[in-house]
Parts: C-alpha cells; sequence; structure tokens
C-alpha cells in the first residue's frame, strides 16, 4: 500500500492537467478513426458505400500480395540503412555544435534548420540534385573523373538515393541529442581529465553511456518515423523504378484513395501498426541491456 | 492554486465528457450559417448571413432566403480565376443561390472528395478527371443527368466531338465537360528554320516523325546530342495510349475483361518497339529525367534543346512566352491509324444533394456555353459556338487542338473501372523496364505484363 502524499497528488493533478489538451485531441481525433479503420479492415469498403464485412479476408489477400511484400521488404532495408546513420549523424552534429562558443548557436539553427522545411520542397530539391545528366552531385563526380549513377532511375540506386536525402533530416535528432548532452554533469569529465583519461575515452565512458537514454528515446522515435515514410517516395520517385521504392505507406495510399480499396489499406495499416509496436516492444526490452540511467530507472 | 487546478480538471473532464456523450437533438429552430466569400479579382470579402430553415424530408426544398450549393475543384492558384468569374456571373442572374467553391490543390483532391463522400459531406458539384469517372460512378457517387437535360431542355451537340463521352458511364450521362486536351506535336520553328527541315504537315507518318527527328538531332564535339529531334513521355501510361492507338492496337477487350491478348498483341508489342526505339536505337529521344509525374518530365524542348515534343496543351502559353521558343503545333502522325485520346476533366452532380433543381441550374450554366464564354481565355472551350465565334478554331495553333478532337479513340480506362489497379501499374512497369534496358525483349516484356493485369484482374472479378 502506497501513501498518497500530498506531494504525490498534485504532482499526480499536474500530470493529468498537461496531459490532457493532448489526450483530448488524442480521443476526438485519433482513438475514433483508429476504431474505424479497424473495423474498416474487415471489411471490402470502397469509401463510397457502405462496408460490407468479411472477416479475415483482406488479410488473407495480403499473404498472396506481392506487392504488399514488396513493400514490406523496401520499408524494412529501408529503417535498417536509415535508422542507425540517423542516430549516428545526429549524435555527430550534436557533438559538433556541444562546445559552448561564441556563434555556435548559428550553426545550431542552420544544422536544424532542414528539419523544419516542408518535406516536399526538400525532396524537390534532391530530385534536381539527383538528376542523373543535370544534377550538380554528378556534375561534380564529372568533375573527379567519376561517371555518377542514374540515381533515382536505377533501380539498384534509387533506394539508397532516398536513404541519402534522409541525411538532410540529421537536425532533428541532434537536437534531441543536444538535449541529452546537456543533461551529463560536466564533474565527471573533469574527474575523468584529471584521471588522464583522453578525449576517445571519456566519449566511449562516460558520454555515450550517460546518454543512452537518449539514444534511446531517439532509436525509438526513428523506427517509428522511418517506418512511416512516404513523401520521399511520393514526390521522388513515385514507388518506381520498378516498384524498387514501393514504401508500405506509399502502398498503403494507394490501395485506399487511388484504388479505393480502404478495407484492404485499413488492413495494410494495422499490420504497419503491428510491425511498429513489436519493433518497439523490443527495443524496450532491449533497454537493459544498454541503456544506464544516472537517477532511478523508469518504472 | 490545489482548488484551482482542481476545478480546471474538473471542468476539462466535463467538457471531454459533454462532448463524448451529445445526443444530436433534432434541429427545429431557424439557423444562421455564415458564408464568407473570396470574390475574384478583388481583395474584398463579402460576407453573406443566410437564414435557413432545414426541411424535415429531402424532397422539394422549401427554403428561405437562397441555398448554398458547395462546388468541388482540384484547380488552384491562378486557376480559380475562371470559377470564381463564372460563380460571381451566375449569383448576380440567380439571387436564389449562392455558390461556395471548395478547391483542394493537387493530389489531395480525391482522398479529401472520397473523405467527404465516406462521411456523407461531399460537394453538391464535383469536378473529377477523366479516369475517376468509372470509379466514382459505378460505386454511386454521382446522379445521372439524362433526365434534368431532357426537362431543362440542355443541347448536348452544343459540344465539339467527342468531349461528352468520357463523363458518360454504361450509356447515361453523368458528367458535362469542363475542360480537356488531346495530344499533338509541339515544334520549335527556330531549330526546324535552322535544319533547313520543313514543318509536319497534316498526314505524316510515324516514319516521318522518326525521319523528321534523325534530321533535326545534332551531335555536339563529345558525340553526344546537343539538340534532340523529339523529347517523348517516357513511362506516362496515358499518353502512351495515343502510341498503342495510332499502332492500330487496344490494351483491353471490348468487354473489359481480358488484357492477355490485348497488352501483348503484335501491334501493342509494335508502339512499345517503336517509342522505346526512339530513345535507345535511333537515340532521337533524350533519356526519361525522371520516372514520375510530379517531378516535371523532360525540360529539352523547353530548353530550346529539343525540336519536337508530343504532349497535351498543358504547357501551351509557357512555351508561347518562352523565348528559346518559336512555337508551332503539328497534328499527330499515323502508323495505321491516326488517332488521338483525350485528357478531360468534367462536373457532376453528388447523389447527396439536397438541392438537385439548384444544382443543375448552376451545372447548366457553369459547363454551357455561358461558363465557356469565361474558360475561353484560359483553356480550350467546350462549347462548339464559342470556340468558333472566338477564332479558336481557325487558329493556327488552337486549331490544331481542336481539329484533334475528330480522331479520339476511347482509353482503355473506359472499359473497366479497374485500369488502374490492375494494368496501369504493369503497362507503367513494362514500360520502365524497356526504357531502362536497351536490348530489353519487348515482346515477353509485354507478355509479362500481360498476364500480371489479367491475374489482378481476374482476382477482382471473381469477387
Amino acid at each position: 500500500m502506497r501513501a498518497t502524499t500530498p506531494y504525490r497528488r498534485r504532482e499526480a493533478i499536474a500530470f493529468y492537467l498537461t496531459i490532457a489538451p493532448w489526450l483530448a485531441g488524442f480521443i476526438l481525433f485519433m482513438a475514433g478513426p483508429m476504431l474505424l479503420s479497424l473495423y474498416a479492415s474487415f471489411t471490402s469498403w470502397d469509401l463510397i458505400n457502405a462496408p460490407i464485412f468479411n472477416g479475415l479476408g483482406n488479410y488473407r489477400d495480403m499473404v498472396e500480395d506481392a506487392r504488399f511484400w514488396q513493400s514490406l521488404k523496401v520499408t524494412c532495408i529501408y529503417t535498417a540503412a536509415y535508422v542507425p546513420l540517423d542516430l549516428a549523424g545526429g549524435l555527430m552534429l550534436a557533438l559538433l555544435v556541444r562546445p559552448r562558443l561564441r556563434g555556435i548557436s548559428a550553426y545550431r539553427t542552420i544544422f536544424y534548420l532542414p528539419a523544419v522545411f516542408s518535406g516536399v520542397a526538400f525532396v524537390v530539391v534532391w530530385v534536381w540534385l539527383l538528376d542523373p545528366r543535370g544534377g550538380l552531385l554528378n556534375l561534380a563526380l564529372a568533375q573527379l573523373g567519376v561517371q555518377g549513377p542514374n540515381w533515382l532511375m536505377d533501380p539498384k540506386w534509387a533506394l539508397p538515393s532516398l536513404v541519402l536525402m534522409s541525411f538532410w533530416g540529421w537536425g532533428r535528432s541532434m537536437v534531441i541529442f543536444l538535449g541529452g548532452l546537456q543533461t551529463i554533469p560536466g564533474e565527471l569529465y573533469e574527474a575523468a581529465a584529471m584521471d588522464g583519461a583522453g578525449g576517445w575515452q571519456s566519449f566511449w565512458r562516460i558520454t555515450l553511456p550517460l546518454l543512452s537514454p537518449t539514444i534511446f528515446f531517439n532509436l525509438v522515435l526513428s523506427i517509428i518515423s522511418t517506418f512511416q515514410t512516404f513523401t520521399n517516395a511520393f514526390v521522388a520517385t513515385d514507388g518506381g523504378p520498378l516498384d524498387a521504392t514501393l514504401f508500405l505507406v506509399l502502398y498503403i495510399y494507394r490501395q485506399g484513395f487511388q484504388f479505393l480499396n480502404m478495407g484492404y489499406a485499413s488492413a495494410l495499416a494495422w499490420v504497419l501498426l503491428a510491425v511498429i509496436l513489436v519493433l518497439t516492444l523490443l527495443v524496450v526490452r532491449s533497454q537493459r541491456f544498454w541503456v544506464f540511467y544516472l537517477g532511478d530507472r523508469p518504472e | 492554486m490545489k482548488t484551482a487546478y482542481r476545478l480546471f480538471s474538473v471542468f476539462l473532464l466535463a467538457v471531454l465528457l459533454l462532448t463524448a456523450c451529445q445526443t444530436p437533438t433534432p434541429i427545429v429552430q431557424t439557423i444562421q450559417v455564415e458564408v464568407t466569400k473570396i470574390v475574384a479579382g478583388t481583395p474584398e470579402v463579402q460576407t453573406v448571413v443566410i437564414t435557413a430553415t432545414p426541411a424535415p424530408t429531402l424532397a422539394p426544398t422549401t427554403a428561405t432566403g437562397p441555398v448554398v450549393i458547395r462546388a468541388g475543384t482540384g484547380d488552384s492558384g491562378e486557376g480559380l480565376a475562371p470559377h470564381q468569374t463564372i460563380i460571381q456571373n451566375f449569383e448576380a442572374k440567380n439571387p436564389d443561390i449562392i455558390v461556395q467553391l471548395e478547391p483542394v490543390a493537387g493530389s489531395d483532391y480525391y482522398a479529401r472528395l472520397l473523405t467527404q463522400l465516406a462521411a456523407k459531406a461531399a460537394p453538391d458539384i464535383m469536378q473529377i478527371g477523366d479516369d475517376a469517372v468509372p470509379n466514382f460512378v459505378s460505386k454511386g457517387a454521382f446522379v445521372p443527368l439524362d433526365d434534368f437535360m431532357k426537362q431543362a431542355n440542355f443541347d448536348p451537340s452544343i459540344y465539339l466531338p467527342g468531349l461528352l463521352d468520357p463523363g458518360k458511364y454504361q450509356g447515361k450521362q453523368y458528367e458535362l465537360p469542363k475542360d480537356y486536351s488531346p495530344m499533338a506535336v509541339y515544334y520549335n520553328k527556330k531549330i526546324f528554320d535552322a535544319a533547313k527541315v520543313p514543318y509536319p504537315q497534316e498526314g505524316w507518318t510515324w516514319d516521318d516523325l522518326l525521319a523528321t527527328a534523325q534530321k533535326l538531332t545534332k551531335k555536339g564535339a563529345d558525340g553526344k546530342p546537343e539538340i534532340w529531334g523529339l523529347q517523348l513521355t517516357a513511362n506516362w501510361t496515358s499518353g502512351f495510349e495515343y502510341y498503342v492507338a495510332a499502332a492500330g492496337g487496344t490494351l483491353i477487350s471490348a468487354d473489359g475483361k481480358s488484357y492477355v491478348g490485348h497488352m501483348d498483341s503484335p501491334e501493342v508489342i509494335h508502339a512499345v518497339q517503336f517509342f522505346t526505339d526512339m530513345y535507345n536505337k535511333y537515340q532521337v529521344t533524350p533519356p526519361p529525367a525522371n520516372l514520375n509525374q510530379w517531378a516535371g518530365g523532360n525540360q529539352e524542348f523547353a530548353n530550346g534543346k529539343a525540336a519536337m515534343f508530343i504532349f497535351g496543351r498543358w504547357p501551351q502559353a509557357g512555351y508561347l512566352k518562352n523565348p528559346n521558343i518559336d512555337l508551332g503545333v503539328a497534328p499527330l502522325p499515323k502508323d495505321k491509324v491516326r488517332a488521338n485520346v483525350l485528357f478531360w476533366s468534367g462536373f457532376g452532380i453528388s447523389t447527396t444533394t439536397k438541392y438537385p433543381e439548384q444544382t443543375f441550374r448552376f451545372l447548366n450554366y457553369y459547363a454551357g456555353e455561358p461558363g465557356a464564354q469565361v474558360w475561353k481565355d484560359w483553356a480550350l472551350p467546350a462549347v462548339k459556338s464559342v470556340a468558333d465565334a472566338s477564332g479558336k478554331t481557325k487558329d493556327p495553333i488552337d486549331g490544331v487542338w481542336i481539329n484533334e478532337l475528330n480522331y479520339l479513340t476511347p482509353r482503355a480506362y473506359t472499359f473497366t473501372p479497374y485500369w488502374g489497379e490492375t494494368a496501369d501499374p504493369a503497362l507503367n512497369k513494362a514500360l520502365q523496364t524497356v526504357l531502362l534496358t536497351p536490348n530489353a525483349d519487348v515482346a515477353a516484356t509485354m507478355k509479362t505484363a500481360a498476364q500480371e493485369a489479367q491475374t489482378a484482374l481476374d482476382k477482382l472479378l471473381n469477387k
């Protein structure tokens, strides 16, 4: 039996109070549509006429749907390539802009800026940069005597090109890492320096372990958002060439809004949710092996 | 402080519960709707307060004061000006109706429309594009217009040839034309004159097209073309239907059930071979700049680096102002058949409208002669008398487009509502394959595509 102290009660009230606006929004705008889409996933529904219940039919169709498996494969490969790069890149940028120097906030802003831009705008810019003949990247490579690839138009290069484009988003994880870095007590570095630890040693023995909760947080966020990649593929490649960049969310969009199979699209969306949920749970479970909390481990 | 917190959270909870459990009460009182309209050309915003008592039944409206009709369009930006002008003119003559334009830009439009249809809150008038017609109509989103047209003595022969067809489904008229474009050949007179090559003429053939393109392609010192003979449209599937039709082929059987025997027929293989040879064998066509509709396609013609370009009328206004180009437009070349395909959008009336009479009255105006008087300044007018009177029919450039309407062949989507879901991805993939692999076996590629499309279609038809 836990005693309810006035402090605890006040804290609980503050918690519910601060979460209330989000909760209200969630219940009104998310939970309803989510339940509806769960129901829709067991129906055949064209959006215009009433849904017709067909049990597990949509989920059974998925097993035989080659495009579904292709889109799942593309999404998984992309996530596996992008998430580690995103974490490493964000961490690198955060370390670079960590020192409190004069004018450093200008750099912080510059590195973060691309994360603020509209997805479509930055993808269009990348499409120009990656143009096989007139694009800046291949022109630069040509100066070095290298014949650049066909980037977005080569089935082998299209997905790596999209990974390349996403470097643009490093600023988002940088900001979170920067926040994490600031929670590391400076005394630890002083003590380490006094004991003769070099930069690398401090990084491996102090920064990384103490940053692990932030890495964990970024990892979860990054996995979730990467699995939902849509804009890049929609704008830059339209899923092509030869379905090489057919992401799951793009496929869901096509089924739902282009082919009017909202039931099937809903079922696909729930499979996506299940995949993300399982992966996130795995990552959360793995915490005790590598995440180190200075204070109490959160319950 | 503590009490304040508690009070506030109780209040929040109450708000939540209230919104969750609110039961709809029958509306008997008079409601006031405030409509804000932006008037074309002027920054002024009109606010009109409408008072209406909703009738308990859907049948004859007993509205007092003007009714509000909502019009959905996928046009945006500058393209909204003609809509607004027409609406303004219409409202001046019909004080009992207020038209509220609801534009949604780009590819979000259909997603929005479908969501509104699902929520039974669709606009009274909806603009949709050609290949969406069978899909929306077969699912019951639009009312047939035939009875309205008869009652209003609407004369369907006012339109230029072929323009009513895309709005038909199983013999009934569901949409009236808004704007359209067939395909034609743009050519840059500067490049033709410099190479002393005569301009293309009606009656020319695919062989002439190739020969002309070869004469105009000019290689630089590095062996790579500086000037390309002919820009084409890569894996743009609906545009590719022209080549299929000109070769005398079809992509689907007339009963809408078979792709096998059509997509892999000798005629279609010939069309694909001819198309891809322009890129890979003869190299008169610049390689695709991208493989998706969003990225804008090749820019060689716009940059004065390609002599010809086969496409629709959409970029014409820009080309006419483009200093790199002295523009001419030529009829499409024929192979076995003198053919063309139409791109089109039209207006129809939603099945959910509460004001069918008023909505048709507006549609009649929007898509009829008065509307065409306004559209003509922005696009090709659909109404023949307007096209004639404005001189467009005889115009050396716009006359070519209008004349192309005499050679239209039906597009594949008209034979099945499943075209977009089954054959279009397969054809797209086949075109990508032959364009990206110079020595691709076209016959084998088309056979695979036909089978892939057929399997998908059979599965849907058997459901």
